[in-house]
């Protein structure tokens, strides 16, 4: 049914359409509307699940590895900080085979304080083991959890869905929320494949020698390798039930485009509404839409950008030391492409800033002029005022 | 669900999870020591003369297996109920248990015991060898003949026991006053020793020409024929003086005494008899004195016997030695009148010897006693020549509680023939060391009589075991003996002394009936779990219980370590209340 | 066992790598034998994860779900939401942690879950310092102790912290502390938590470490028992966080523990009076709250 709600909403929605059994959780800005809807679901019956309101985000993952473990859904959220604090257990859901599901909301890393829209936090866990899926808008949003679990659950690797802060978290859209019965036909209760019982008694997650712990890793590898495959399944059996197509990727006008964007999140949205711009003043723009992060689609990026001349990555993150860290993905998948395109970076909208479809026309524009790459990463909309106070 | 929805079916996972356990890991090879059960032996039964296994006999009755503690008492001594009046239970003093708070009583819980075989709630069984055919004849039926016969009996031997007196039992019926040791209790323990075969013939005297027939008809002799006669005072007027055992008997052979009441009598002695003849003469109204030449600590006597005496009203005069015996005749009216009796003051000279004073007559000071009878218990000594084993004989073995000699056939000394303690338990012991000694010299000959006799020996000796002469458990047993700072007595919680009912001194002294009760069962019982069992496994399971690698095995009620697993970390070692296990150096 | 009220059954398997004579090896034999097999443990790291048995073994007959250092409350909390999803209120579950796992990086997670009142027994065996990690002091390492990171001079200066009063102040209806070298009382106590379903117990283990502690492996029961004898670790349990009960009255002096172990060896008879001060002091205090003193 379709009604206006915030992103948060849609993805508190899905949880309970995924039926989830625990949530442990900590609130952060942006992420505390997701958390009190599902508190209020659970305090309400509308989902029925045990939510555990625990201390610290650590102890959130803690308490979901406990959870899942014992052979149930779980679910929780966070951002920024949260996340980071986080940081020891994404390893430890992963390297222990859970298919847990996580929204994290996308938000600065302090100091300073800021509570607004930057990727870094999400992909400085890129190493840990997760999947990472990213939205585009609420409806995507729901769509994706839904997906998370289903992909998860095939692979026995823990999920994290990726909003923006506010722009997305915060904002309303029309979304189409399904009703029970349609998502039992595309998401079956989940059937563990191993849990803690005390009918079969094991340990689980103990002391592993030299002699075993690469295999194990290996098949951590192996599993991923499986998530695009995995997952393209899964979107054609949620675009039969839905009628939605939830591609890993999505390409748009990129046949004939000359320069092609990369990005992730809303700024896919700003991106669209440019590109249309451009063709419609005869420039060959495309886009294409990055969804999965983790595992990192080489395969498609290959074939659909080999060839091409130049790419522009709109990056709102960095690592430091290093480049944009979609750009620095991008390059080192199309290193081994026959025709590798020109991979221009940009760095753009940390801490909230904006990114206008004029920003993303300026990226064009600076793109097309440049021949080749001068630097690793241009960065958009600096202050230069604020930037000459730097001397003194 | 359906699997088409979810294709991990297609994916093996590999992660960690356990599919085996640790009983791989034979952790044995860790180990440099390996602790072992090492049961050792408990004072009190290197205490005891006749080498009872007390810990045991007490783990036992704990239990309330009230026949299983009978025959371990039975293994080694056949008067139980006896013993558990009148023994002077050195066991007691030697008790671990008395270094915590109050030592067992061992004594009132061999009365319990000996009481229950013979009311017949309990009846025990005793081991015995097959007939071995060879025959031994026994001079005298007091304990150390009787334990010789029972004994002896027990090993296969035919016995045939020759008394004197008309019936039984030696000092134990003549001697003993039945306020200490009634007669059915003791009439009881000795149809237990004929239960199992021996023939006893009362008045039948053996003498010197006897004897010499014994060599025809029998393998060999045993002779226990204790210290018959008194020990006579010799001074002017001594024969005035009642001889004290004479007068015990004649009390057990209820002879007329003419003896008047509300008379005054001395006792010349210290010792049990002495004290014996003052308890018997209260008890018939005339006040007795003790007179004795040294001082209360010094008496042979028991003193806690000596108290009670006291508190029946006897007077004890120390330091006093008659010297004269003057007068009783008769006054102008024909009554009798007292004797006067002259008494040397003594004192202590500067010389100890064993703790006992050494005295002297203290210059010229006398004393005179008029008093109406006296009595004399200063001893006694064998009543014959030939009760004595001959000195500088070729062939004789002097064991620690009797004396072998080898003469046409084998001739055994033993009792207060040739005990230095002149006691009941020292008498069974005699009797069971000659038993043991025959029957060694029987199968293996002379030169075997004194390996065979240490190698049955109660920790360090002198007491030895039938059980361990029969090839029991106890022969295993370490003869190290466990002292009270080897006792973990955080295991023991403070507990005091069961105690018995004791008749009022203004009571006792109206009858010869027994002064004490014997405990309760569930007193007997309760006062049983007070004892350490030093040394030995009681089953308490405390090693099991610690034992970080769940390596202590039970099987069949005994326990061993599995040394698959065991470290040797020491701690069941450690912990074992009763130090009934020890550690041993692995050999790698 | 013959003669004592505990059960024959063991739940624990010998082939495990604890040293020989651990105390913590104890503490979890006894440990299992009160919780029996409808048991869920969830082990956070520390000696006991060794003990456990590496990947592919068990050394226990329960499942165990290992976790990382600080998680033991939070995952048992985790476990425990679970079971109750699937309908599943008989299953005990266990947090099992050392003075690390509860006292320093643990603390938060445990907080938490006792705040919530989640319905698990959450246990520390105590061997007074982070021993898997080569005996690296912790805040439960006492006053007066050289350890790997509290060497020479530098002797551990301050107290041992308290975490029974910690777990006090939340109000959980029980917590207690117990010893292995008092096994009934040890394991009575693990009964009584079992069967007090629907709230947060905690349970604090005296569990000897000879290795650690500079004593031989066979002495490890002996002060687990000083211990306790000296009312240098007190038994004693607390109700709803205000009620005491004290289970043993010790009249030992400090000495007699203290020089059982080598970690002790440098104390002088100052320092050593100073201890008898301190374990004093804090066991007056025990004796007001639980009744046995006015004031």
């Amino acid at each position: 049914m379709k009604q206006v709600a915030e992103g948060s909403q849609a993805v508190s929605e899905a949880v309970r359409l995924a039926k989830v059994q625990v949530i442990a959780a900590y609130p952060i800005t942006p992420q505390t509307h997701i958390v009190e809807e599902l508190s209020e679901y659970c305090a309400n019956g509308t989902l029925n699940a045990r939510f555990i309101c625990v201390e610290s985000e650590h102890s959130a993952m803690a308490a979901l590895i406990g959870a899942a473990s014992s052979g149930v859904r779980t679910f929780t959220a966070t951002s920024s900080h949260g996340l980071a604090y986080m940081h020891e257990l994404l390893h430890w859901a992963s390297g222990a085979r859970l298919p847990i599901v996580m929204t994290n909301v996308n938000r600065a890393l302090g100091p300073g304080w800021n509570i607004w829209l930057d990727q870094t936090d999400s992909l400085s866990q890129r190493d840990t083991g997760w999947i990472q899926l990213y939205c585009e808008d609420s409806q995507d949003a729901l769509d994706t959890t839904l997906i998370a679990y289903r992909l998860a659950e095939s692979v026995n690797l823990p999920v994290m869905v990726v909003l923006d802060a506010f722009f997305l978290s915060h904002t309303y859209e029309p979304v189409d929320i399904p009703d029970q019965e349609t998502v039992n036909t595309f998401l079956p209760p989940l059937s563990p494949r191993f849990q803690i019982d005390t009918a079969n008694p094991a340990a689980f997650n103990q002391f592993v020698s030299p002699q075993a712990y690469m295999e194990m890793r290996y098949n951590i590898q192996t599993a991923m390798q499986r998530v695009p495959g995995n997952y393209n399944e899964i979107a054609q059996d949620f675009k039969a039930i839905f009628g939605r197509d939830p591609r890993l990727a999505e390409d748009v006008h990129c046949d004939d485009a000359e320069i092609i964007f990369v990005t992730a999140g809303t700024t896919v949205s700003t991106c669209r509404q440019a590109v249309d711009r451009l063709r419609q003043a005869g420039e060959k723009a495309g886009l294409l839409k990055l969804k999965m992060f983790r595992p990192f689609p080489v395969d498609f990026f290959r074939q659909v950008l080999n060839g091409k001349q130049k790419v522009a990555v709109v990056d709102r993150n960095c690592s430091f030391g290093a480049s944009g860290i979609f750009a620095q993905e991008l390059r080192a998948a199309l290193y081994n492409a026959e025709a590798p395109p020109e991979i221009f970076g940009y760095i753009a909208g940390l801490g909230g800033r904006d990114v206008t479809p004029e920003t993303i026309e300026d990226i064009y524009w600076q793109t097309k002029r440049a021949d080749r790459l001068q630097t690793e990463n241009i960065w958009i909309g600096l202050d230069q005022e604020t930037l000459k106070t730097w001397r003194n | 669900m359906t699997d088409n929805k979810t294709p991990h079916h297609k994916i093996p996972l590999f992660l960690p999870h356990s599919s085996t356990s640790t009983a791989a890991n034979k952790t044995g090879s860790w180990r440099y020591v390996r602790p072992v059960y090492d049961e050792k032996t408990s004072p009190c039964s290197a205490a005891c003369p006749a080498g009872e296994d007390i810990a045991r006999i007490e783990m036992l009755l704990s239990r309330t297996l009230i026949q299983e503690a009978c025959e371990t008492i039975l293994e080694e001594n056949p008067f139980p109920a006896v013993c558990g009046r009148v023994c002077f239970h050195n066991c007691e003093g030697a008790c671990n248990r008395g270094q915590m708070d109050d030592p067992v009583a061992i004594q009132q819980l061999e009365r319990f015991i000996g009481d229950a075989a013979i009311s017949k709630t309990e009846i025990p069984q005793i081991k015995t060898l097959p007939g071995n055919g060879k025959k031994v004849a026994i001079a005298g039926s007091g304990p150390a003949g009787l334990g010789a016969a029972y004994f002896l009996a027990r090993l296969g031997f035919a016995c045939e026991v020759f008394e004197a007196a008309s019936e039984p039992g030696g000092i134990l019926r003549w001697g003993i006053p039945t306020y200490r040791l009634p007669r059915g209790v003791l009439q009881k323990e000795i149809r237990r020793i004929k239960e199992l075969g021996v023939t006893l013939n009362c008045s039948a005297p053996v003498n010197a020409e006897m004897l010499k027939t014994f060599k025809n008809r029998y393998d060999a002799v045993f002779i226990g024929c204790g210290h018959g006669r008194a020990i006579d005072l010799q001074f002017e007027g001594a024969q005035k003086a009642i001889n004290g055992l004479q007068f015990l008997h004649n009390i057990r052979a209820r002879h007329e005494m003419s003896l008047n009441s509300k008379r005054t009598a001395a006792v010349i002695g210290g010792g049990n008899t002495a004290i014996d003849v003052a308890r018997t003469l209260i008890r018939l109204g005339i006040d007795p004195i003790i007179v004795y030449r040294r001082r209360r600590q010094d008496m042979p006597a028991f003193d806690p016997e000596l108290q009670m005496a006291l508190d029946e009203g006897v007077t004890l005069k120390e330091l006093l030695t008659p010297i004269a015996i003057k007068g009783a005749g008769r006054d102008p009216a024909g009554r009798q009148t007292p004797y006067l009796v002259t008494l040397q003051k003594m004192k202590v000279s500067a010389m100890q010897i064993e703790g006992r004073a050494r005295v002297i007559p203290d210059g010229d000071q006398t004393e005179t006693l008029e008093i109406d009878y006296i009595f004399s218990a200063i001893g006694a000594e064998p009543e014959a020549v030939w009760h004595q084993a001959p000195t500088g004989k070729s062939s004789s073995l002097n064991l620690s509680h009797c004396k072998l000699i080898k003469d046409d056939i084998p001739i055994a000394y033993g009792g207060d023939l040739t005990n230095r303690v002149k006691s009941v338990a020292d008498a069974v012991a005699s009797g069971k060391q000659a038993a043991i000694a025959l029957d060694t010299y029987f199968k293996y000959g002379w030169d075997a009589v004194n390996k065979a006799v240490a190698g049955c020996q109660v920790g360090s000796g002198p007491a030895v075991s039938m059980a361990m002469y029969l090839d029991d458990d106890r022969k295993n047993r370490n003869p190290q003996i466990v002292s009270f700072n080897e006792i973990n007595t955080h295991y023991f919680k403070s507990a005091s002394r069961a105690s018995v009912t004791v008749l009022p001194p203004g009571d006792r002294i109206q009858t010869f009936l027994p002064v004490e009760s014997t405990l309760t069962p569930e007193a007997a019982v309760e006062e049983s779990q007070r004892c350490f069992n030093c040394g030995i496994c009681n089953a308490c399971d405390y090693c099991r219980l610690y034992c970080p690698e769940m390596s202590v095995m039970v099987e069949d009620e005994r326990r061993h370590i599995n040394l698959d697993y065991c470290k040797g970390c020491g701690l069941c070692v450690a912990e074992c209340p009763r130090n009934a296990m020890a550690l041993k150096e692995e050999n790698i | 066992m013959a003669q004592l009220k505990v059960t024959d059954q063991d739940y624990f398997i010998p082939g495990h790598l604890g040293c020989p004579g651990c105390g913590a090896a104890i503490a979890m034999k006894f440990a299992l034998k009160a919780l029996g097999e409808k048991t869920i443990v969830v082990m956070a790291a520390s000696c006991a994860s060794i003990i456990a048995g590496p990947y592919p073994q068990s050394s226990v007959k329960v499942p165990v779900l290992h976790t990382a250092f600080a998680t033991g409350g939070a995952a048992a909390s985790g476990v425990r939401a679970a079971l109750e999803m699937k309908g599943d209120t008989e299953t005990t579950v266990v947090s099992w942690a050392g003075d690390g796992g509860t006292f320093d990086i643990g603390l938060q997670s445990l907080s938490g879950a006792v705040e919530r009142n989640e319905d698990c027994i959450f246990v520390c065996y105590d061997n007074e310092a982070y021993m898997n990690t080569g005996v690296q002091r912790s805040s439960s390492t006492p006053f007066g102790v050289r350890t790997t990171t509290t060497p020479g001079q530098d002797w551990k200066k301050t107290r041992k912290k308290n975490i029974m009063e910690t777990m006090a102040a939340h109000r959980i209806p029980y917590a207690a502390t117990a010893s292995i070298a008092f096994p009934e009382d040890l394991i009575a106590k693990f009964e009584k938590a079992r069967e007090k379903k629907g709230g947060s117990r905690f349970i604090h283990i005296f569990a000897s470490c000879a290795t650690g502690w500079g004593a031989p492996s066979d002495m490890s029961v002996k002060i687990a028992r000083l211990a306790v004898q000296t009312n240098i670790f007190p038994l004693y349990e607390i109700e709803d966080g205000t009620r005491y009960t004290l289970n043993y009255k010790g009249d030992s002096r400090v000495e007699d523990y203290l020089q059982t172990q080598g970690r002790f060896k440098h104390l002088s008879k100052k320092d050593i009076s100073r201890i008898q001060d301190l374990v004093t002091e804090d066991w007056n205090h025990l004796l007001y709250k639980t009744g046995e003193v006015p004031s």
